[in-house]
């Protein structure tokens, strides 16, 4: 089999673009070529529609290429000579004339990066009633987390600076809560295979914690809402890989404290922990209507569960394999192990450089004996419920792996979530129990 | 042939000596090309008598590939010198460097290297970025001349230089000595005396100040044409001479910054010249004829210097092999651009292979969609038993498997299917990071094409991405890590520096071809190849079972799918193939049935896969007639055609009299008008919309409608209120669609066969007969509530 799946994976420039489009009146130009920006465009629209319109027409070719999102300026061989500053400025008056934004984003491709443009001063000289942030480089194969905050370090300066604008965030779907407590979220993402579920299940279970969303950062948040960051009580990170730096510039640009969990939420106890840490944090009550959430899905699951195990003995003792960063395969590996009792075979991390929760995962597996899954690749396992990308998934089976899979990252295989989904979360935790049940072999 | 390069520092004086260089060899008899590399485009001027040329790069700018025509930018000046300006942007923005790579692209693919007996380029030296470093390049130079002062900031230069000579060399010797051009500086010929030992060079020629450079400047000619001065003539005369004869060549030692500045540390380096000194240095210079020892050789001021051992030109010496130059007077390749021929197959060097089959967006200076990276890597995954290297960052190669796996996922999940090609492409990636961009990927490629040898792959195929093509990484030299096992084959895209996403596939199917087919196949007439499937087309495989249960039925089977799911032996086989059916006969696919017939004496069906009946009637009877099995085509046509008439006969009821829009990318519709027309329907208009990677619209049909080539999109609602069709024919639902009774969807890439047009038809009168487009089409005001942001 192949090796090289694990090093088919998004890069900074990904993680860039699909923090900046996580922003809804925003726009990302890419100074590029449209080969760069044709996957990032699709992959913005699937998980955040926010125009009917997909009539290629109304996108014009020169800069949309027929697509919604990520214009781009179309560089060619011609303007890596000469500079692309001739095509970046007619970009620019189009869009100052032609598309509704608050704030413009100017993200170099790899290679206009390496010939220099003053994207900062061509592109202020055009927009000049709007901020505009501008990338000049994206990261050269670095991690796609590396990519989402940087992202937001070029934007943290408006945190700090714009503190007229703070008070009027307007955060998606929070809208009118009576909560005292307000919280900013990092680290969800368009890159997330649940994207939107995750975002819902946040939301609600802040709002059973009575807590308000003051900013989902970068996804599915307006520029206002960025800027009124400090507004905050408690910066809550969900993905560590993602979130604890930005956590960190934020308690440094406007006093807020973070929090961070053991892992990701995912799985029932976890949800309690993640829940119960929070309130004790902003000294609010115990999460009760969560416990009692919870305790009910358990109930739910419990005979279902029971019933496979009195006929089959599954899921006990049955074999998962994992495929993500260390916060993920943390989240998902303790909610196997301990709720199902079943053993993980193979836990392959992704970006392992980025080693938020490691030691933790270590030491998780190591309670239990089982570390060396964290040898085994992914691709090898002959476990029989594996969670990984689309692509992975797609590779063992073609391999004739006989498995039940799961995708937890994207690319997904393809199904379309007319109902949002997630992971994470009590909603999240009935789903896996529903997906184990159903990829275990009978 | 001599290829000469001259690199130097910035205001050495480069251009001149190039120049005298040049004229010296032209009046030596050769057929000479100086090609300046410089941004400031002013190497060639004293040979032009001042006159300034258009520079490649501005003339790359604004002139399609098609439309280039060499002569544009090629000046013959002093003994019919051939002049080329590379030109470049101005300071501080783009990037020169790869303004050198795209000039010597051009200069390749106009064949105009081989039209010369002598090539001298004339080059940058303070830029050590790997565009400069074009020249240096084993199949541009065979000798190298370095030019310095003795100022510190250029031997520093020249040292970098050599630094840059070595990287490509390694132990190899292409360097043919230093040229000293004297600035009058105090200590100079110490400090290059010093320099030269160190880096273990000759000072091949001394070049002494004088002010006839300035006069002959003054008349924008060269010294050496100027004749005024009979010693520099001679110093310029003699250079030619060695070269004619067989220069000994070095190999490239440079030191490192810190014995630079060591070697240099007890001469007074700061000093600079003045205007007092001058004139002594000047009168010393001109007095003297003295001899000095160095390197156990001699040399006379002015003249060369070659250590006395080295002094036979006609050097017997193993080591010199293929670095002494050969050179073939008078001669050249006299190959005329042509835009279907491959210069570098019959002239150049083998490790080019620059393309000269353009897709529609780069012939018509169109935006480019996608890059010719992804395309190439899409491509060339379709060949099993390879690995396709991207020498890329992540991000590149990641966007590009995405393009490719996404069907074979959906697949998988639709419908539990297993394409291997799609699923899991063999596709790896250099991973280049700050690190190869800054000091060149080569080395990481290098390691890792070695690391999946291991695995042992028919082959390598090594895919160049922007950032790869900017620092000018030259993957064409892996293709010297073939071995016996596996063929390492460089695909040089550089991103979309190359062109766009059909320009790579283009580029794909040549390289691939090229690298596999064996020519001294014979062919066989019951067999056939399938040409230019679309890789991103999820109906390829249920197309090709289409056409495979016709064909089956006349005797015939496919060879090889040129390229889709392709075995390696397949390809080595291509030519077994008595006949080359087209997929497609769009412009890829014309293009690529060209490229076979005329490289491969390939013999082309040239009717693509038939979508319709009719067209499929037609396809069958002219492939029966072809392959002399008309009978059996007549029976299967017959068969079809009572099932079509018996089908149509149904839907005449409730479609005749209808009227049909039709507003379109697809610049072919036969298949779905002639049914149509056959139902007793009524085209009201066709307006074709200016977005397509095809070549135009065409049909066989007596049309009685209008036809409006490039639609505007605006003119949609009038005509739907003027014409108010029963169906649109669209690509995409529009807003207008709720003001139709039915909106349906023309695919881009319709099924083959008697049916599909019979198929959309029937579908319309079922939807004729519900009268229901469905309550969700409603909705579209509740999103506006909820969601639209």
């Amino acid at each position: 089999m192949q090796k090289y799946l694990t090093s088919i994976t998004p890069d900074s420039l990904s993680g860039l673009i699909f923090a900046l489009e996580g922003i809804y009146d925003g726009v990302v130009l890419l100074n590029g070529p449209s080969g760069c920006k044709f996957y990032h465009s699709s992959l913005s629209d699937g998980q955040m529609i926010r125009s009917l319109d997909f009539d290629p027409l109304n996108y014009p070719e020169k800069w949309y290429f027929g697509q919604p999102h990520v214009p781009c300026t179309s560089i060619d061989n011609g303007d890596y000579v000469y500079g692309s500053e001739e095509k970046l400025r007619e970009t620019l008056r189009f869009l100052r004339e032609n598309v509704k934004f608050n704030v413009l984003f100017v993200v170099n491709s790899p290679g206009a990066a390496l010939i220099g443009d003053d994207l900062r001063g061509i592109a202020r000289s055009e927009i000049k009633d709007r901020p505009v942030i501008v990338y000049e480089s994206p990261g050269f194969s670095e991690n796609m987390p590396k990519g989402y905050v940087r992202a937001f370090e070029a934007a943290a300066e408006y945190v700090s600076r714009d503190e007229s604008i703070s008070g009027q965030g307007n955060s998606a779907d929070c809208g009118g809560s009576d909560a005292s407590k307000k919280v900013n979220i990092i680290g969800a993402g368009l890159w997330r295979r649940n994207f939107q579920g995750d975002v819902e299940e946040l939301h609600r279970l802040c709002k059973m914690m009575d807590i308000e969303v003051n900013c989902m950062l970068m996804a599915g948040c307006f520029w206002q809402d960025i800027c009124s960051l400090s507004d905050a009580d408690l910066n809550i990170v969900i993905a560590p890989e993602f979130g604890e730096e930005i956590a960190k510039k934020l308690k440094t640009l406007t006093g807020t404290g973070y929090y961070i969990c053991d892992s990701q939420p995912i799985g029932f106890k976890a949800t309690e922990q993640w829940a119960r840490e929070i309130c004790e944090i902003l000294d609010l009550p115990e999460p009760y209507k969560i416990i009692e959430e919870s305790q009910r899905l358990r109930a739910r699951c419990y005979p279902l569960i029971s019933r496979l195990n009195s006929l089959t003995g599954m899921p006990t003792g049955r074999h998962f394999a994992v495929e993500g960063r260390y916060s993920e395969a943390l989240g998902y590996s303790k909610f196997l192990l301990k709720y199902f009792g079943m053993t993980p075979d193979s836990i392959s991390i992704l970006d392992a450089d980025m080693e938020n929760c490691k030691e933790e995962l270590e030491n998780f597996l190591r309670l239990y004996g089982v570390e060396d899954s964290l040898k085994k690749p992914i691709l090898d396992t002959d476990a029989e419920i594996v969670l990984a990308s689309g692509n992975t998934i797609g590779g063992l089976k073609l391999k004739g792996a006989d498995f039940g899979g799961i995708d937890i990252s994207l690319p997904s295989l393809g199904y379309i979530d007319v109902i949002p989904k997630t992971h994470l979360g009590l909603s999240g935790a009935v789903l896996l129990v529903e997906l184990v049940l159903n990829g275990l072999k009978f | 042939m001599s290829k000469i390069a001259v690199y130097g520092k910035g205001g050495i004086g480069k251009s001149t000596i190039s120049a005298n260089l040049s004229a010296a060899m032209a009046c030596a008899g050769h057929r000479v090309l100086q090609i300046g590399c410089d941004p400031k485009h002013d190497s060639t001027k004293l040979l032009l008598s001042g006159r300034k040329l258009t520079t490649v790069l501005d003339y790359m700018r604004r002139t399609g590939p098609l439309e280039q025509k060499v002569e544009d930018i090629l000046g013959e000046g002093y003994m019919g010198i051939g002049c080329v300006e590379a030109g470049g942007p101005k300071p501080g923005v783009g990037c020169a460097g790869r303004g050198i790579i795209s000039t010597f692209e051009l200069l390749q693919r106009f064949g105009l290297l081989q039209r010369y007996d002598t090539v001298v380029y004339d080059v940058l030296g303070d830029v050590v970025c790997g565009g400069f470093a074009v020249p240096i390049r084993r199949e541009y130079a065979d000798h190298i001349f370095v030019v310095t002062s003795g100022e510190f900031m250029s031997l520093y230069a020249a040292n970098n230089i050599l630094k840059g000579i070595q990287n490509y060399d390694g132990d190899e010797k292409r360097v043919a000595g230093i040229i000293y051009n004297k600035r009058n500086v105090k200590g100079e010929d110490e400090r290059v005396k010093k320099f030269a030992e160190a880096v273990k060079l000759p000072i091949a020629v001394k070049v002494p100040r004088s002010d006839a450079f300035a006069k002959a400047e003054a008349l924008g000619i060269t010294v050496y044409q100027m004749g005024e001065d009979e010693r520099l003539q001679e110093i310029f005369s003699r250079l030619a001479s060695e070269l004619d004869k067989g220069i000994k060549l070095y190999s490239a030692n440079p030191i490192t910054d810190e014995e630079l500045e060591a070697c240099l540390l007890d001469t007074s380096v700061s000093e600079g010249f003045s205007a007092k000194n001058a004139g002594e240095n000047e009168r010393e210079n001109a007095g003297e004829n003295r001899t000095e020892n160095m390197q156990g050789g001699s040399y006379t001021e002015n003249e060369a210097f070659y250590p006395t051992e080295n002094r036979d030109l006609h050097s017997k010496d193993p080591d010199l092999g293929n670095n002494t130059s050969s050179k073939v007077p008078g001669k050249s390749c006299e190959r005329e651009r042509d835009n279907a021929v491959d210069a570098g197959e019959a002239c150049g060097s083998p490790l080019e292979k620059p393309v000269y089959y353009f897709s529609k967006s780069l012939k018509n200076s169109e935006p480019l969609h996608g890059c010719a990276f992804n395309g190439a890597l899409s491509t060339c995954a379709h060949l099993k038993g390879t690995v396709i290297l991207a020498h890329a960052p992540k991000s590149c190669t990641y966007i590009s498997y995405q393009t490719i796996s996404s069907s074979g996922r959906r697949r998988l999940f639709e419908r539990g299917t297993l394409l291997p090609v799609s699923l899991s492409p063999s596709i790896q990636c250099t991973e280049m990071g700050e690190s190869e961009i800054v000091f060149g990927g080569m080395e990481t490629l290098e390691e890792k094409i070695e690391e999946i040898k291991k695995s042992r792959p028919k082959a390598i195929v090594v895919v160049s991405s922007c950032p790869a093509g900017i620092i000018g990484d030259d993957i064409n030299q892996t293709e010297m890590l073939s071995d016996n096992e596996t063929k390492v084959i460089p695909l040089r895209t550089d991103g979309n520096m190359a062109g766009d996403y059909l320009q790579g596939m283009l580029m794909a199917y040549i390289t691939l071809a090229k690298a596999f087919i064996d020519k001294s196949v014979k062919p066989d007439m019951s067999v056939v190849n399938v040409l230019a499937e679309k890789i991103i087309d999820t109906n390829s495989e249920s197309n090709l079972k289409t056409i495979s249960g016709y064909i089956g039925r006349i005797g015939l089977r496919v060879n090889c799918r040129f390229l889709y799911n392709t075995d390696v032996d397949a390809l080595v086989n291509f030519k077994k193939a008595g006949l080359n059916l087209l997929a497609f006969g769009d412009y890829t696919g014309k293009m690529l049935g060209d490229y076979f017939e005329k490289e491969y004496g390939a013999e082309i069906f040239r009717k693509p896969f038939p979508v319709g009946f009719d067209n499929t009637a037609k396809w069958l009877r002219a492939l029966g007639q072809r392959v002399g099995k008309s009978e059996e085509a007549e029976e299967i046509i017959k068969s079809e055609q009572e099932a079509y008439n018996s089908r149509i006969a149904k839907l005449r009821p409730v479609l005749n009299g209808k009227k049909v829009l039709v507003i379109t990318y697809n610049h072919e519709l036969d298949w779905i008008l002639k049914t149509a027309i056959d139902a007793g329907m009524e085209i009201v208009k066709i307006g074709i919309l200016s977005f397509s990677q095809d070549e135009g619209f065409r049909s066989e049909l007596d049309l009685n409608c209008p036809v409006e080539l490039e639609y505007e999109k605006e003119k949609r609602t009038e005509d739907v209120e003027r014409y108010k069709p029963d169906v649109l024919l669209t690509n995409y639902a529009s807003s207008i669609a709720d003001k139709v009774r039915i909106s349906d969807i023309i695919p881009m890439c319709p099924e083959v066969g008697f049916e599909s047009g019979v198929k959309t038809v029937e579908r319309w009168a079922q939807l004729m007969k519900l009268n229901r487009k469905g309550d969700w089409t409603g909705d579209a005001e509740i999103f506006n509530k909820y969601y639209a942001r």
